[in-house]
């Protein structure tokens, strides 16, 4: 009688201990569970994940046959564009650099800001349900990997640093509803707040009514509140809502990353970000 | 059925969803394996096993996913509840009926969780997420729901007489 009362109470016990389990989350004391089984569980994950990754490919391969056509098409005309864009550029950067010389900025790198320390971290595994969106890489603090380290690709701006174990660390992607991200629109230096959407794609949010802002348009990093560094690329716009009754306008802003084929990532691991503190007035960057 | 045969089958479930269903994608949605895997099992042995398997099921997604934990436990623990509340009723019912249990349990597993993650202070966009995530989920875990319940219906066949031992 008593084992069968037991067995009637299970599920009330586990739903208590499930409580309580959320509650030692909130306030961090789940940390070391959770750096022992991940560190146990990483190499099956690993080689889960290359399996995974070749048969991703596989049927992408397929999936993909059919927008080659279209896409090519695009990226020659896309092409010819940019050669022309990429000659004016090298001309603006022989001018810039002569101008630093003048301006005495001689002593500084001009792409300090992004250099650093990297590390390249492998991605292991992926968030087991579509409302979040997380990567796990095979990088801990042993490579010397810290919270809110930014995460890149050579496509742009991936996240940053979210959770840190010995040897593995979670990365809290931009197109997660939770991220928020300060950007600037490259050609007309509109500034606003990139932030996830539920469907895995981006928006940028708070661009004040009075920039300009267009379609096609490259967006980048701003730097602003500290927490990244300037100029990571992280998307095109390609598409304006704006309302004369509202604030500010919103753009919808295509990654540049693919997330869905992420495999290998850097971490900069040179970059200081900086903490705001509760008086500062930065907005939400993180 | 043991516990001891549910963590490490759970475990593995849990594991290939982290590893490999994020890539099985239709439309940028993939199935939840282990949802349905508990929603089976609650349709088959009852509520209080289905919430014990969502218990299992949860746990381990919780400490894979970067979300609060507990946000999976508990929605999967009410998925496998309410699943289990259409018990047996199953085996002689209609083939539709396991479809719109796992529909509907993933309506329930998609509200719970972003109550949690809500609770625990991170930012949900309710509207977008359920009708662009929750809802498109919720069909796919339903067409695949057949191919989840005709085994787990064997093992059902081979564990029936057993209570879960503790």
């Amino acid at each position: 009688m008593d084992r069968e009362r037991f067995q009637n109470l299970i599920p009330a016990l586990l739903l208590t201990v499930a409580l309580l389990g959320f509650i030692l989350h909130q306030v961090g004391w789940l940390q070391p569970i959770e750096n022992v089984l991940l560190r146990l569980s990483a190499p099956l994950q690993e080689g889960l994940s290359t399996a995974a990754n070749r048969l991703g490919d596989l049927t992408q391969a397929a999936r993909d046959l059919r927008n080659l056509r279209r896409r090519n098409e695009e990226l020659e005309a896309q092409n010819a564009r940019l050669l022309l864009e990429n000659i004016r550029l090298k001309e603006i950067e022989h001018e810039t650099v002569l101008l630093r010389e003048l301006l005495n900025f001689a002593l500084d790198n001009p792409t300090l800001e992004v250099q650093g320390a990297r590390v390249v971290g492998r991605v292991i595994g992926r968030e087991p349900d579509n409302l979040q969106r997380y990567i796990t890489l095979d990088v801990g603090r042993e490579a010397g990997i810290e919270r809110n380290m930014p995460v890149v690709t050579e496509r742009g701006l991936v996240g940053r640093i979210d959770a840190v174990g010995d040897r593995w660390s979670r990365v809290l992607l931009i197109i997660d509803p939770s991220s928020a991200v300060n950007a600037l629109t490259q050609s007309t230096r509109a500034s606003g707040l990139i932030q996830g959407l539920p469907d895995g794609s981006l928006e940028m949010r708070k661009i004040p009514q009075g920039d300009t802002v267009s379609v096609g348009d490259t967006v980048f990093t701003s730097g602003l509140g500290g927490n990244l560094p300037r100029q990571i690329l992280i998307g095109q716009i390609t598409g304006v809502e704006r309302k004369d009754y509202e604030l500010y306008q919103t753009a919808r802003v295509r990654p540049t990353v693919d997330f869905d084929h992420l495999e290998m990532v850097l971490v900069v691991v040179g970059f200081e970000p900086i903490e705001p503190t509760a008086e500062e007035t930065v907005p939400d960057e993180q | 059925m043991t516990i001891y045969l549910v963590i490490p089958l759970l475990a593995a479930v849990v594991l290939v969803q982290t590893t490999i269903m994020p890539h099985l994608t239709v439309w940028g949605i993939f199935a939840n394996l282990p949802l349905l895997f508990v929603v089976s099992w609650g349709l088959l042995q009852g509520k209080k096993e289905g919430a014990v398997w969502g218990f299992v099921a949860g746990v381990a997604m919780d400490l894979f996913s970067g979300a609060p934990f507990g946000a999976a436990t508990l929605a999967l623990m009410a998925a496998g509840f309410l699943a289990g509340l259409g018990e047996a009723s199953v085996i002689r019912a209609h083939f539709a009926l396991p479809l719109a249990v796992a529909f509907w349990a993933t309506i329930v597993y998609g509200l719970c969780f972003m109550a949690v993650v809500q609770i625990a202070g991170q930012p949900v966009i309710w509207w977008e997420s359920l009708w662009r995530i929750v809802l498109p989920e919720a069909v796919f875990n339903a067409a695949l729901m057949p191919l989840i319940l005709l085994p787990m219906r064997s093992l059902y066949i081979r564990f029936r007489r057993d209570e879960m031992e503790w």
